[in-house]
């Protein structure tokens, strides 16, 4: 596998121009993409436009649609937000922290016939710069804030896009399948006013 | 929260442009008023001494006197001066993550007109009074610190919109929290809660009720009365998924007996027929929630766990309490059944659209 010469991108801007040249092509080189992506280091500056925090709930802020080749967001999380069980819609899923830390929980896909609790695979704590990365034969997974007294705000790319997933009950490993929208785009507001199960419900 | 903060800071900012003095990280062991110009003391709005290494802040602070905002948050502060107390101007304080406990707070300090105050990460084992007297708070935040209770003096913030107690060795939560008529945000998680008050209902503006990471192991049916709860988190409590067999029941006293049925009857009663404690034992009277029983009681009750269903997804366990086994509809006196939920009880789907089980 070809793997594109490693620079380092010194901007957000840049980070983002390295991505939409990756993403050319058809197939992604999962570690390729971590790397360039771990090795931006974080400038608030740069990125706190699109960092609009929600005091109920954590946010998704769209940056960049990626030529519809993926989709790159900005998470915020306030001091205990935290995501519910969910999977990636057969997309590769990468986070970076951008500020702060999150908790990654790792869980099995339920069984069929189980109707117990799901089982905790692993746990981990998401260091500032650090890139996770998981997909739907890796497993699901739980993010949060655990933090009482910070804010996080983490980096999203998902390829391809989707618009929908499926959230898990820890007790009894029942899915659901819920629409995402976006808080904002672009660093403008995107206010939604119709209520209905969406994983992420905007109103002004 | 910090996107209150955020945007109380940015919001004095606008208003004010260049009012704001940063001392921001700049490894101060002390702050020296004197160093900054009258001028510069009278006009600054808004001044950050956060993540610097004071031990103490100087009462001189109180030379500006139309400060507004103030964050000494990521210091090593053990107490908070006296001087505070004549900025009678300030709307914010921000002191997270320092040395604090209940006994660091100036005396006079519920006199400021405070609307947000932050002192997470601390060491308070108390909320200590001089903050339920501040009666413009909208926005308390002591989460990540030791409290072991919640006074129920915290109903005089009448003006609190946000309440954050996550991350602290909470047990009980006082009724008394329910006279909060604005209170919209609510965050209990990560505490040793075993109960929710059935006053709680009673929060009509609450919009997001975070009890995650407690010891939960039912909820109070009155909390479907909650119609503007939009998000409720209850994972990491180990809430019963099984109908529970065994319905509790003392039998009633005579007391009981004799109290249900004066109300029960409607038999008239006053101050002048019988001691005091009595005629506030007959006002204590609840109604049973069966439709179809007119009966009241006092302490003797059947305590029954119910599954609801929301949005026909998630199955919550709610407490329900009937004034007799009698009182139990007969298809949840059926012990095998869990997968069933009862059709009058079941929550619209437009009603708490995220509830977070898992």
């Amino acid at each position: 596998m070809e793997q594109t010469e490693v620079v380092k991108p010194e901007t957000l801007d840049e980070l983002i121009a390295i991505l939409h040249k990756i993403f050319e092509s058809d197939t992604i080189n999962v570690e390729e993409v971590q790397n360039i992506m771990e090795s931006y280091e974080s400038k608030p500056h740069e990125w706190t436009k699109y960092a609009k925090f929600d005091q109920y709930r954590y946010t998704r802020n769209l940056v960049d649609e990626g030529n519809g080749k993926f989709n790159l967001m900005i998470l915020c999380w306030g001091e205990g937000h935290g995501s519910s069980i969910h999977d990636h819609t057969d997309s590769h899923c990468f986070l970076k922290l951008l500020q702060g830390q999150l908790k990654e929980t790792l869980f099995d896909w339920p069984d069929r016939k189980s109707h117990g609790d799901m089982v905790q695979k692993s746990q981990r704590i998401l260091q500032e710069n650090k890139v996770a990365y998981i997909n739907d034969s890796i497993g699901l997974h739980r993010v949060e804030n655990v933090s009482h007294t910070e804010c996080a705000v983490s980096l999203h790319l998902y390829s391809p896009p989707f618009e929908t997933c499926q959230t898990f009950d820890q007790r009894t490993g029942h899915k659901n399948t819920v629409k995402m929208t976006f808080w904002s785009k672009y660093g403008e507001r995107t206010p939604y006013t119709t209520i209905s199960k969406n994983l992420f419900i905007t109103k002004k | 929260m910090e996107s209150q903060e955020g945007a109380a800071a940015a919001a004095a900012a606008v208003a004010t442009r260049d009012c704001v003095l940063d001392f921001s990280r700049l490894s101060l062991n002390t702050f020296n008023v004197n160093n900054v110009s009258e001028d510069r003391q009278r006009d600054t709005r808004q001044l950050f001494l956060n993540y610097n290494r004071l031990s103490w802040l100087p009462s001189s602070v109180s030379l500006f006197y139309n400060l507004e905002f103030l964050d000494i948050s990521n210091n090593g502060l053990t107490a908070i001066c006296e001087g505070i107390t004549r900025l009678t101007k300030l709307k914010t304080l921000l002191a997270k993550n320092n040395r604090l406990d209940e006994f660091s707070l100036p005396k006079e300090f519920g006199s400021l007109q405070l609307e947000v105050l932050n002192f997470s990460g601390n060491r308070f084992q108390e909320i200590p009074l001089q903050c339920t007297k501040l009666l413009r708070l909208q926005s308390l935040s002591i989460g990540g610190n030791r409290l072991k209770s919640i006074p129920a003096e915290i109903e005089y913030l009448t003006s609190l919109e946000m309440l954050y107690l996550g991350g602290n060795l909470i047990s009980d939560i006082p009724p008394e929290l329910a006279h909060l008529p604005y209170l919209t945000y609510l965050v209990l998680c990560d505490n040793r809660i075993q109960s929710v008050p059935p006053q709680l209902a009673r929060l009509h503006s609450l919009r997001s009720l975070s009890l995650h990471n407690n010891l939960l192991t039912y909820l109070p049916r009155e909390i479907l009365s909650l119609v503007h709860l939009q998000e409720l988190s209850l994972r990491g409590n180990p809430l019963v998924v099984r109908f529970v067999k065994e319905m509790m029941y003392d039998p009633p006293s005579l007391l009981e007996l004799a109290g249900r049925t004066i109300k029960s009857r409607n038999i008239p009663y006053s101050p002048y027929d019988m001691p005091s404690n009595l005629v506030r034992y007959l006002d204590l009277a609840s109604k049973c929630p069966n439709p179809k029983c007119a009966g009241v009681y006092f302490d003797s009750c059947v305590r029954q766990i119910k599954f609801v269903d929301f949005c026909g997804k998630y199955r919550l366990p709610l407490m329900h309490y009937l004034c007799s086994p009698e009182c139990t509809s007969p298809c949840s006196s059926n012990p095998q059944s869990d997968a069933e939920s009862e059709e009058e009880n079941s929550v619209p789907a437009d009603r708490l659209q995220r509830v977070l089980l898992g």
